[in-house]
Formats: structure tokens, C-alpha cells, sequence
């Protein structure tokens, strides 16, 4: 099982992320249709903010980034400090799939440590509405990197 | 007029003699083509021209497709649903796609041989959270499809759309019913509350009430019930069943609460009305925050435990409270209707939700 070389949270990071979970691309069309701008806020230990905006549309996903908010104009944000989100990669990188506690709606739920937002109640329904979607991008971080990619 | 059996027809067209009106005399928009989008030809893409017209208020109350000639003589359906803001909402032909697209199956996609033994309570708790789900959820078939034959053809997007809600909802009654047989625990128990509250979605006067009541303010309830199945899942069956119906309610949701919008925008005068539904379901909803086969199999889950939930009581279950009447404020909101300082639940439930005690700005 590798583990993705560039550093959480780079664009780079991102961009392998997608790259293996779009590996197969009938896996993804059996999540379904998706439509969301999904943005990762990593707040660093000096309190500065990385974001990077993740992009699913129809069966498509990009990476954009790094990026702010403002201009990325996402439907629902996921914010937290950098160690919360790094306790999740590790955790997939390991163990696979994430179980409940490390999922993004778990880690979510309560509002920590990781914290869901958005401008209206259509923005967070889109996050219920493809969570399976969403998190099947990040459980990719524990699968075997697609063959001839590239970081 | 009196249908019959055309019987010169029949030896004219045997002669090769065609009738050839409906080839010659055609109102279709002949050359108007619809093409595919990146995820294949969606509704989205096939409402060009006036067939992506959609009446305010339905001229004919017959099946007859939207944009199609209509014969003469054609009989009357009875439709009482004939206006259009009665049953739209703006985002209903993307979630007739998304709903299509994200179908499962209960049977195929949980992963139910894995299965393993859990704590007795744990157990308990699931069965009981599985029970008042299964109960739950079949009203949510129930009622729209009550509705969907009252509905004018010229909105079918929105049927079709009310027709994968009823696919959905047996889904979840389904994937329930089977979690709760499938691991030794078997079905809880049934209360008069619940069932309250399903008759009156059931009974509701018109589809303005029931959705209110059902897409809104009960669906809300019960995708944030979801969201937190999902995340307290003792194992990845319980993980799945919560994430996959999750996805399914949060398109219902969505559906309430832009219909509710678009409903409000066309006829602002109704708002009241809809105070008027959501207050009679808010009073039993309040009864439900205080209803044990729900309240304690929650905390149980919550907690990791019985002893655990005995000696937390019922703190984990606030933060599900919280989101509950959070995430409806903040649907009511963007559908246009402020439910902020009108709540009918008693402080005890609003104790510490953000903005639920907030005096509406006139």
C-alpha cells in the first residue's frame, strides 16, 4: 500500500489523491453522479490557512489549488487544524477505507475537530447528499498508486 | 366525444390508403435536437425549445406529454394539481438524474457478511434505531405516491422526481428491516408518538401541508438521524446503511426545501399557512425528542454503551439535537420562511442552538 509522496495538504498531494481515485473509472460511476465544490481548509500551526478546492462534477473531479476560498466559492468548506487532518490520512494510509470515527462525517459531526460550513443549507446538504462520493476520493490515500502516475 | 371502432379506416389502410395526419399535420418542433451532456442526455438537456417550457398553471389535465399535440376529445384526469408552484422546485431535473444515478441495492451494496456480534445493548440500540427507521420511512413513499396521481402531467420532472423518492424510501424501510433481522436483535418497538406524527403526513390537506411536513421538517429530522448513524456505526454495515441513506434523505431535503422556496416566491401570501403546518409538527416533533425508543437507543450508540449513557444521560444526544434544529432553521431560512422565535418546542429543546430563540426581524 503507498503512500502518497508529495506532502498533505499541497495541490500536489491532492492531485495523486484524485489520480488514484479515478483509477477505475466504473467505480466511480457506481457512486453516482456528483456535484460539489468541496474545500479543504488545513489551518497550519502558525494559524495560517492552506486551501485547496476539490471539484466532483458528473463523474469528473478536479483539484484547484491552492486556492482561497473567496474565489473558489465552494458549497461546503472542511476546516481544522492541520494535526486532525493528518490523524485521518495516516489512518487510511494504514488501516484502508475510513471506519466511523475517521470519516469525514464523523470527524465533522460535532464540529470537531474538523468543522463542516457553508453559506446556506444547500450547501451542506450537497455534503450529505455526496458524502460517499467525497469520501471514497480520501479513502484513496490508502490505495496502491495507479500505474504511470504521476505526482 | 364517443370513441369507436373506425371501420373504413380499417379497409383504406389495408389498401395502403394512410391517414398520414399525424406525420402531416405536426406542431413538433421539427429539427430541434437534443444532445447529450459529459453524463449522458439528461433532462437538463432535453428541455430545449418549448418542449423546456413549463406552464405556470397546466392548460389541459390530461397525460398527454408536455409539448405533444393533443387530439381533440381527449378525456379529463381530474388532476387537482394544475400550477406549477404547487409541486416545483428549481433543482428537481438535476435531482431526478442524481437520484437515478446513485441508486443501490440493499442486498448487493452493504457488506451485511460483515457482520460481527456486538455488545447486547449495542445491539438492543441498533435494533430500536432500525425499528422506528423502518417505520419511518415508508410515509415518505406512502405520501407522495398518494399525491403523485393528483399531480398534472406537465410537470412530470417533478413526478418522475417523487416517483425515485418512493424507490428510495422502500429501500430504507428495506435495508432497516434488514439490519435489524440480521444480527440476532430482531424488531424493537413501535410507539403512538411516531405514529402520530406519520398520520399527519398521511392525512395532510394538501401537498403544501405533507411536504412541509414530510420533505422538511420529518426528513430533516431523520437525515440528520442519518448523518449520525453513519458516524456512531458499531461496524462497516452500519457505516454503509447510515451513508448510502444519508445521500438518498438529503435529496429529498433539498427537494422540500426549493420547492418550499419556489413556492413562496410565486405566492408569498401562503407563508403563513406553512407557519400554520410546520407548528402542528413541531408540537409532536417535541414529544419525539422526549420519546425513549428513540431518545435512549441514540445515546446508547452515542455513547459506546449503556453504563456510558447512564452516566453521560443524554449530553451525546445534544449534539444531534443541536444539528436536528439547526439544519431545519437554516433550511426554513433559505426556503424564505423565518422559523427563528416561533419554534413550538419548549426551551428545553432549544437550549443552546444557535439563533432558535432569535426574535424574527419584521
Amino acid at each position: 500500500m503507498g503512500v502518497i509522496e508529495a506532502a498533505f495538504p499541497t495541490p500536489a498531494w491532492f492531485v495523486e489523491l484524485v489520480a488514484r481515485a479515478t483509477t477505475d473509472p466504473a467505480e466511480l460511476e457506481r457512486l453516482g453522479i456528483a456535484d460539489l465544490r468541496f474545500g479543504v481548509e488545513v489551518v497550519l500551526p502558525d494559524g495560517s490557512v492552506e486551501f485547496v478546492g476539490l471539484v466532483l462534477d458528473g463523474f469528473d473531479i478536479a483539484v484547484v489549488g491552492p486556492t482561497t476560498e473567496a474565489s473558489f466559492a465552494p458549497d461546503v468548506v472542511v476546516s481544522g487544524p492541520l494535526d486532525a487532518w493528518l490523524d485521518m490520512v495516516r489512518w487510511i494510509e494504514t488501516h484502508g477505507p475510513a471506519d466511523s470515527a475517521h470519516s469525514l462525517n464523523g470527524l465533522t459531526i460535532a464540529g470537531i475537530p474538523l468543522a463542516a460550513r457553508s453559506d446556506d443549507a444547500m450547501g451542506s446538504d450537497k455534503f450529505y447528499r455526496f458524502m460517499g462520493t467525497i469520501q471514497a476520493v480520501f479513502d484513496a490515500a490508502g490505495a496502491s498508486a495507479p500505474a504511470g502516475s504521476q505526482v | 366525444m364517443a370513441l369507436g371502432l373506425d371501420l373504413d379506416y380499417l379497409d383504406r389502410s389495408a389498401r395502403g390508403e394512410f391517414d398520414l395526419g399525424w406525420l402531416r399535420d405536426t406542431g413538433a418542433e421539427w429539427g430541434v435536437r437534443a444532445l447529450p451532456s459529459k453524463t449522458g442526455l439528461t433532462l437538463r438537456d432535453i428541455a430545449v425549445g418549448t418542449y423546456g417550457e413549463i406552464p405556470e398553471h397546466a392548460p389541459l389535465r390530461t397525460m398527454a406529454p408536455r409539448g405533444s399535440g393533443v387530439e381533440a376529445g381527449v378525456p379529463d384526469m381530474g388532476y387537482t394539481i394544475n400550477d406549477r408552484a404547487e409541486v416545483w422546485a428549481d433543482n428537481v431535473l438535476d435531482l431526478y438524474e442524481e437520484a437515478v444515478s446513485r441508486q443501490w441495492s440493499a442486498t448487493r451494496d452493504i457488506p451485511w457478511a460483515d457482520l460481527v456480534p456486538l455488545d447486547p445493548d449495542i445491539e438492543h440500540a441498533m435494533c430500536q434505531l432500525a425499528t422506528v427507521l423502518s417505520e419511518v420511512e415508508m410515509v415518505a413513499a406512502d405520501f407522495p405516491a398518494k399525491w403523485l396521481w393528483r399531480i398534472n402531467h406537465d410537470f412530470v420532472e417533478a413526478k418522475m422526481f417523487l416517483c425515485t423518492q418512493v424507490m428510495d424510501e422502500a429501500r430504507h424501510t428495506e435495508v432497516f428491516r434488514k439490519r435489524a433481522l440480521a444480527n440476532g436483535g430482531g424488531l424493537g418497538r413501535a410507539t403512538a408518538v411516531v405514529e402520530r406524527f406519520l398520520q399527519l403526513i398521511l392525512d395532510a390537506q394538501s401537498y403544501d401541508e405533507g411536504s412541509a411536513l414530510m420533505h422538511l421538517l420529518g426528513e430533516g429530522i431523520v437525515l440528520s438521524l442519518f448523518r449520525a448513524g453513519a458516524a456512531l456505526a458499531p461496524s462497516p454495515v452500519e457505516q454503509q446503511i447510515f451513508r448510502l441513506c444519508m445521500q438518498d434523505e438529503a435529496r429529498h431535503v433539498a427537494y422540500g426545501t426549493m420547492h418550499l422556496r419556489y413556492r413562496l416566491a410565486a405566492d408569498p401570501s401562503v407563508a403563513e399557512d406553512f407557519h400554520a403546518y410546520l407548528d402542528q409538527g413541531e408540537e409532536i416533533i417535541s414529544m419525539i425528542f422526549a420519546t425513549p425508543e428513540i431518545v435512549e437507543p441514540t445515546a446508547i450508540l452515542a455513547a459506546g454503551g449503556l453504563e456510558q449513557a447512564c452516566e453521560l444521560g443524554t449530553a451525546a444526544g445534544d449534539v444531534l439535537r443541536h444539528q436536528i434544529i439547526g439544519d431545519y432553521l437554516k433550511r426554513c431560512a433559505h426556503a424564505g420562511l423565518d422559523r427563528r422565535g416561533r419554534l413550538r418546542l419548549p426551551d428545553a429543546l432549544i437550549e443552546g442552538v444557535p439563533g432558535a430563540r432569535d426574535e424574527v426581524v419584521a
